[in-house]
């Protein structure tokens, strides 16, 4: 079988193995599923209010941000390398933004120019990645560490540690201003989803990128431009970090370099939580919109079911071994390193 | 043959890249005491440092412009250090401007962790410099044992701040409903003493409830999601929310935004970073308490200047000159306007030599 047979079908049905793993391996996939359901029926039991419409926004508000950056890291993930990059391209796309649109600190105002140019500033930091990852040969985990480092560095030497208030009305109104219920910044959430989606299994890149993921040395081989698609995979999900930016500043007003603390952990568990896997080849955007869920509604339903605020983390650090350990075949694999 | 071609090569290419890196560390090397220190050093007046941990908050940044202003009002040479939350670096810093100083240098630092002030106030003593320590020092090293050194240690106690916070808010809410709060690190002294101080306001008024108190870490963040799972949890209960910051409380206050109701529960914070205090103008906030971290980059350097040069000999001062606590503002929607025109929109004037003017007490350990 070769990768890009693997990666024919998708998410979340899975892919077809051969005899009679099929049908365990489609339960394994549905696992991260089943860990959701079972989650939200357990802190609906303990408060109802978990159901109530106003919940399911918060829920969602909370959630757009994750969904946006675990959709730029899956497809790393699924070629097998790894991005640590997410919060300094985070923090400089918040930071460019936040000194571009009308703001408390400058005379700018360029309005929806200003989003082109960070998106841009986003594929431009993505494109940088994937060329000194590809062309100087380092391992992904190493140059995402130090553009990481590079991007918040930046950003700190453009504010100065000062925090830069939003006064963009489009910008805040991501956040604040609703479409049937829900804040635009969820709908521009759900856009990404469906943008990732069609890119992964309905363009070559996509294609290709499982095709890495399930055996690098086969793809190239089989005329596939590693490099290039290796390049233009780190590109995207550096726009994608910087609709995650966008999103950050809308919903708390203000550009500072500290914005993206704590969010690279959120993104990586999410993605892997929700079923796809480390090792590359395997999973989907569609996994990562399940395991964003379980992250957020696990942190939501922590504060709603009364759980001491000492023992959340430890409940966290146990959520994410049980539903990785549901939702691994171990029949398939030989090494776990 | 041929395998000593293919090792030859090899050890070409080691080499290569090799010089690479060292010519790429050497320009970064050259940059860096290019870019913190760029003045030569005077002879005379001694040069005053700052030792902090980072120039990526607005606290510390403040606390850093404090220091340059008061540099600039005498004269003298003024060099930043910054730790990056890296202990080591922070000592070694120090150490390398103790060196190149000759010793003739005020230092004014917040320790990157309490055991670090140890070696810097020997490092000091032993060269002949005056140190000033603030926030972070073992509870077992004093002032008084490095005379005249180690001039002086300045810190803050949050418990009466935290309850100040818990009054204002409850005043806000007319003395009774629903209160949630979001605190600190857990470990952390500061969160530890203004939560106290919130559970001192509590006891005192029967009529007010703490719904629940969550953990967000000093995190904008982490507060926004608590603050929204508590909208769903205690939706219209809740009639205010305190937070053991500024960066948490406006992160509740945008949460509330995103529901509808920003400036219709009140919120208090502490710090009293710019953007809080533009809330409480903006009546989105109620309270905050400033530091003054202008005040504390600048008046750590005064004092140790003015014993450094001889104005005063720290070994006969007493004991609350030697370790003490210092004052806070308490910022209200009543003085919002007159803080922010004097210490925010200009560069607030201090009298550098009003050196005890902000004593409220010597610091007590539990």
């Amino acid at each position: 079988m070769t990768a890009m047979e693997k990666s024919a079908t998708s998410a979340p049905a899975a892919t077809s193995q051969p005899g009679g793993r099929g049908r365990r391996w489609r339960l394994a996939s549905w696992a991260p599923v089943i860990v959701l359901v079972l989650l939200c029926a357990a802190i609906t039991a303990i408060n109802p209010n978990f159901l109530s419409f106003g919940n399911a926004v918060r829920i969602s508000q909370a959630a757009m941000i994750p969904l946006v950056l675990g959709l730029g890291a899956t497809f790393i993930i699924l070629m097998g390398s790894i991005d640590l990059s997410v919060e300094g391209v985070l923090t400089l796309a918040t930071v460019i933004l936040s000194l571009l649109v009308l703001n408390g600190a400058n005379a700018n105002e360029l309005g929806l120019l200003a989003v082109v140019v960070v998106l841009l500033v986003g594929a431009g930091v993505g494109f940088v990645n994937g060329v000194i990852h590809v062309r100087l040969k380092v391992p992904s985990f190493m140059t995402t560490l130090g553009i990481w480092f590079i991007g918040v560095g930046v950003a700190n030497a453009l504010l100065g540690g000062m925090a830069v208030r939003i006064n963009d009305p489009w910008i805040r109104g991501l956040a604040i201003d609703r479409f049937l219920g829900f804040p635009w910044g969820v709908w521009l959430a759900l856009f990404c989803l469906a943008v990732a989606l069609v890119i992964q299994d309905h363009t070559r890149l996509g294609r290709y990128i499982y095709a890495l993921g399930g055996g690098e040395e086969l793809a190239a081989l089989s005329g596939i431009p590693v490099a290039r698609v290796r390049i233009a995979a780190f590109t995207l999900a550096g726009v994608f970090y910087a609709v995650g930016g966008i999103l950050a500043a809308a919903q708390l007003g203000l550009g500072n370099a500290q914005i993206g603390n704590g969010r690279l952990f959120t993104t990586i568990t999410a993605v892997v939580v929700g079923g796809t896997a480390l090792s590359g080849g395997q999973g989907g955007v569609v996994q990562t919109l399940v395991g964003v869920l379980i992250v957020v509604v696990l942190s939501n339903g922590m504060v709603l079911m009364g759980v001491p605020p000492s023992v959340q983390i430890g409940v966290q650090g146990l959520m994410i071994i049980a539903a990785v350990a549901l939702s691994i075949d171990r029949k398939l694999m030989r090494i776990v390193k | 043959m041929v395998e000593r071609i293919r090792i030859g090569a090899t050890g070409r290419m080691v080499r290569r890249r090799e010089i690479l890196k060292g010519a790429a560390t050497m320009g970064i090397a050259g940059a860096f005491p290019g870019l913190i220190a760029r003045r030569a050093f005077a002879a005379d007046t001694p040069t005053v440092v700052n030792s902090i941990r980072s120039l990526s908050n607005p606290y510390h940044a403040t606390w850093n412009k404090g220091g340059a202003a008061f540099a600039a009002s005498v004269g003298a040479e003024y060099v930043t250090l910054v730790t990056e939350g890296n202990s080591e670096k922070g000592i070694a810093d120090i150490k390398a401007i103790l060196a190149k100083t000759g010793g003739n240098c005020v230092i004014n630092v917040d320790p990157n962790d309490s055991p670090d002030a140890r070696p810097i106030v020997e490092a000091a003593k032993a060269a002949g410099a005056y140190v000033v320590t603030q926030w972070n020092k073992p509870n077992d090293l004093h002032p008084w044992d490095f005379d005249p050194n180690y001039v002086a240690h300045i810190s803050f106690s949050g418990v009466p701040y935290g309850k100040a916070m818990a009054d204002t808010l409850i005043k806000a809410m007319g003395g009774k409903g629903g209160i949630v709060a979001l605190g600190g690190i857990e470990s952390n002294v500061p969160a530890i003493e203004r939560k106290a101080g919130l559970q001192q306001a509590l006891d005192e008024n029967p009529g007010v409830e703490l719904l629940d108190l969550q953990v967000a870490n000093w995190s904008a963040t982490e507060a926004l999601e608590k603050t929204n799972a508590w909208l769903t949890q205690f939706g219209d209960q809740i009639g205010g929310i305190w937070a053991a910051n500024d960066d948490m409380a406006l992160a509740a206050v945008e949460a509330l935004r995103a529901d509808g109701r920003a400036g219709k529960v009140p919120v208090t914070g502490i710090d009293g970073i710019q953007l809080a205090v533009e809330a409480i103008l903006a009546g989105e906030m109620v309270g905050t308490v400033a530091w003054d971290p202008f005040w504390q980059g600048g008046m750590g350097l005064s004092i140790g200047y003015h014993a450094k040069t001889g104005k005063f000999d720290p070994s006969t001062e007493p004991k609350d000159h030697r370790e003490f606590y210092g004052t806070g503002v308490i910022i209200t929607s009543e003085n919002a306007q007159s803080y922010y025109d004097t210490n925010v929109k200009a560069e607030p004037a201090l009298d550098w030599n009003d050196i005890w003017g902000r004593v409220s007490g010597q610091i007590q350990y539990s």
